[in-house]
């Protein structure tokens, strides 16, 4: 069965670049514009990866991991932070909440692949 | 791949463009709060989705560029540098390049120009001001590798990697599995001998289901470098113990493996003899060296330091993003939206007319076949098909307010730039109108909008000498109104001159010199082509092109425009502008053999007209309507359809632009949905009908384009005027008066 990643991304581009990288390589992918639409949309479906960007609006990313990791369903699920460079305290604040794996923007579609094999098994 | 990336490069345009939109938004919206940190925060979440973005297709002038932005917006928002008016004003400024550099290198996919990047140079020496040192320093990264102390160049046999690994009790609650890692581990090369440390393993019923207990010592063969083995075990390096040793390293770097592992150093030396990674000679003779040496662990000490440093820098963040995000959530760009493309909805809507010609076909059938069920069910399908329309229509329609709040940079920058000081409001915004309409109105709103500022505002000074406030206030505001959008723009200026307006007219040969013009008809006068009245031309207004370019674009939309002012207190244009451009709601009259359409909005009501009053109403163009004046239009005669006298007469009472008028024709033949085919170029001269459709049996009819019917019996009756009530001439030019129907 293939795997599932969710895109959180409040840019759309973003989201078709990160899509069309995964369904290529054969994952499912769902798509969210920010953190709050995420949660709306998670209904107990497996998802084996969140991929979140960090500044969006309704609710950041860093909020967004808070939630996972209080979620019963989603609290073990691996999540990638996308960040640009110069956000090394958001990045801190981050971890802090629980995610661990962090890409800078831009990343190439090989770099967010290998990523996402090396969590997803 | 192609198109699509070509596809992602069109969504990443277009959404550019609405973030820069909805940067300059909340610029100037700090202009008048600059502590909203609300709209701090979307000026910075604007620029960095920008950058973010950009860099996924490589442009990398534009990262390279929205990066200071953001970097500076970072502080801003954090509160290390104060918001002001010159800030803000550069901030517009970049705002405008990012635009450019988004057209020049995404869309055009050319160079910038030199002139362009001598601007860039510039707006990054302004913006260098505000580029403060960073205050937090960034920690050195950890190094995982263990710093060996220099003894003796002894390396160990083995020809394997050495990988030790201790996971953080939390890296399941991270997100992190141990076993995927090892898993892709496999993919760079064999693992040879692999040892579970258990040593942490607590007793069963202490056990926490979440935690991890365990460790690894592994040996591997792999011909991948370092980096791309600490790449597997790159997320969970800063928490975890993760050791890696290259084939044939020294004896020594063993010996400190072994001391720093958490384990006692004989229990780690066993598990490293027993996997091969050391022989017991040369376990023996690095711990022999290693006691002589005796050195400090001091890296362990640095770690600390850092951990300490990441909490304080954590706190300060967090109050931070607590004050963030406590601000209201911005509820306008609710995003569950999908991005359509606009020639798929036409074809839709295309489609949807189609489905109405054909709809009404098939209900004339069922009516003709006196099969009541066939014609009941007939009628259900015509009830859902016009829904159907209504819904596909609604699909096109979009809030002038995007269109709207553009102006408000426009009036600040041209207020600026004239020296007066202007206040431009706006309501209305979420009214709704057809995307098309919204397209083409935006450069004729632009013109007035620069002509009341240019013309009408006045100087601040002459304000307060007229006894007016010195600030000018410039409003925009429009709503729906029986089937049409209204649009309207008013300014508390000095008004049309009407003197003057009359002297130009009768210099440039618009009308003669013993003309008596209502003063409606002398402020439309104004809408005439080469028109200027400024007494001097300035780069905005005034070179005497443009307002009559306003008329045409919006008469090209089946729309009207009237100016009325009064002398001292202001000027008002009022946009009078069909909500869609495809389907109407029309009113079919058959005239003799011909049928016409009427649209449905503008029909008041219907009335007989007796046979008695048919003489009298022929001979005068005019019937008493319970005491009102209503002329009349006799379109048998209009159209020159003399085939005979009709049975009966009917009026059907139309009202435009505040003008009432009696279409006089045979028959009514009730409501029809008609969509319009718009008649070709041969016919575009032709005044009074506005289109075409084709009716259920195929046949066309007209549709009667009211306002210039009406319009025409204005000409006819222009020696009194005043009849119809006191907007009477609106929208009615000197040419209208020359030219003739017939």
């Amino acid at each position: 069965m293939a795997k599932t990643v969710m895109i959180i991304d409040d840019s759309a581009s973003i989201r078709q670049v990160v899509s069309l990288t995964l369904i290529g390589a054969g994952y499912d992918v769902q798509e969210a514009s920010d953190g709050k639409d995420a949660l709306n949309k998670l209904k107990g479906q497996k998802i084996n990866l969140f991929i979140s960007d960090v500044n969006m609006p309704h609710m950041d990313g860093i909020s967004l991991v808070k939630s996972l990791k209080g979620h019963p369903d989603y609290k073990f699920t691996p999540i990638v932070m996308l960040t640009t460079e110069g956000a090394e305290a958001k990045k801190q604040e981050g971890q802090a909440a629980g995610a661990k794996a962090w890409i800078v923007k831009p990343f190439q579609p090989a770099q967010l692949l290998k990523v996402v094999s090396m969590l997803v098994i | 791949m192609s198109n699509e990336f070509e596809q992602i490069l069109q969504t990443f345009i277009q959404e550019t463009k609405e973030q820069l939109q909805s940067m300059e938004t909340s610029l100037l919206h700090l202009e008048s709060e600059p502590a909203n940190s609300e709209a701090i925060a979307a000026v910075f979440r604007a620029a960095h989705t920008i950058k973010g973005s950009a860099g996924l297709f490589g442009l990398d002038q534009m990262v390279g560029f929205t990066h200071i932005l953001e970097d500076i917006l970072d502080h801003v928002r954090d509160g290390d540098i104060a918001i002001n008016k010159t800030l803000i004003a550069l901030l517009l400024e970049c705002s405008d390049h990012i635009y450019e550099l988004l057209k020049v290198t995404a869309i055009e996919d050319t160079e910038m120009s030199p002139q362009a990047l001598e601007r860039e140079q510039q707006l990054r020496q302004r913006l260098r001001a505000y580029q403060i040192a960073d205050i937090v320093s960034v920690p050195a990264e950890v190094e995982t590798v263990v710093e060996t102390v220099e003894c003796e160049h002894d390396l160990v046999a083995s020809d394997l990697w050495h990988i030790s690994l201790r996971f953080s009790a939390d890296v399941l609650r991270s997100g992190m599995d141990p076993l995927a890692m090892l898993r892709y581990l496999t993919t760079l090369g064999r693992i040879i001998s692999i040892t579970s440390i258990a040593d942490r393993l607590p007793l069963l019923t202490e056990l926490d289901t979440e935690t991890y207990y365990l460790g690894f010592e592994i040996d591997f063969a792999s011909d991948a470098d370092k980096a791309t083995i600490a790449e597997v075990f790159e997320f969970v390096r800063e928490d975890s113990v993760i050791h890696i040793l290259p084939p044939h390293s020294k004896i020594a770097e063993y010996i400190q493996l072994i001391q720093i592992l958490p384990e006692a150093d004989s229990r780690v030396g066993e598990i490293l003899v027993q996997s091969g990674a050391l022989t017991a000679q040369e376990l023996a003779l690095g711990l022999e060296q290693q006691q002589a040496v005796r050195s400090e662990g001091t890296a362990e000490l640095l770690g600390e330091i850092l951990v300490e440093k990441g909490a304080v820098e954590l706190a300060v963040l967090q109050t931070a993003l607590d004050k963030q995000s406590s601000a209201k959530e911005q509820k306008r760009r609710e995003n569950n939206y999908i991005r359509v493309q606009a020639d798929k909805l036409d074809r839709l809507i295309n489609l949807v007319g189609e489905l109405v010609i054909a709809s009404a076909g098939t209900r004339l059938i069922a009516q003709n076949s006196q099969n009541t069920t066939f014609y009941e069910s007939a009628l259900g399908v015509t009830d859902l098909v016009e829904e159907i329309r209504d819904g596909a229509l609604r699909l096109r329609m979009v809030p002038i307010g995007d269109t709207f709040s553009r102006f408000q940079r426009v009036v600040r920058d041209i207020s600026h730039e004239l020296g007066k000081e202007i206040e431009l409001r706006i309501s209305g915004a979420d009214t709704e109108v057809d995307k098309t309409v919204v397209e083409k109105i935006s450069d004729p709103l632009m013109h007035l909008l620069r002509n009341s500022m240019d013309h009408g505002i006045e100087s601040p000074e002459r304000r307060v000498a007229a006894g007016k406030f010195p600030r000018g206030k410039l409003s925009l505001n429009a709503y729906h109104d029986s089937g049409n959008i209204m649009i309207e723009i008013a300014d508390d200026g000095a008004g049309l001159n009407r003197q003057r307006i009359l002297e130009k007219a009768i210099e440039r040969n618009l009308i003669s010199p013993d003309a008596v013009l209502s003063e409606a008809e002398i402020d439309n006068l104004i809408f005439e082509p080469g028109f200027s009245t400024a007494e001097r031309v300035t780069s905005l207004s005034g070179r005497g092109v443009g307002m009559d370019v306003v008329k045409r674009n919006i008469t090209a939309l089946r729309g009207t425009i009237q100016i009325s002012s009064r002398p001292g207190e202001g000027t008002l244009v009022r946009i009078r502008l069909p909500l869609t451009l495809a389907i109407i709601d029309g009113f079919l009259v058959g005239v003799g053999s011909s049928n016409y359409v009427v649209p449905l909005d503008l029909v008041q009501e219907c009335v007989e007209l007796a046979e008695a009053e048919r003489a009298a109403a022929k001979q005068q163009h005019i019937l008493n309507l319970r005491g009102e004046v209503l002329p009349l239009i006799f379109l048998r005669h209009h159209f020159g359809l003399e085939d005979g006298q009709p049975r009966r007469a009917n009026v059907v009472v139309v009202r435009s632009a505040g003008c009432k008028a009696g279409l006089v024709v045979d028959e009514l033949l009730g409501e029809f949905q008609t969509v319009i085919k718009p008649l070709g170029k041969l016919f575009s001269g032709l005044r009074g009908v506005s289109g075409s459709t084709i009716l259920g049996d195929g046949s066309v009819a007209l549709i009667l384009d009211a306002q210039s019917l009406i319009q025409l019996i204005m000409q006819k009756e222009n020696h009194n005027p005043d009849w119809y009530g006191g907007e009477a001439g609106v929208g009615r030019t000197q040419q209208d008066y020359r030219g003739t129907l017939q």
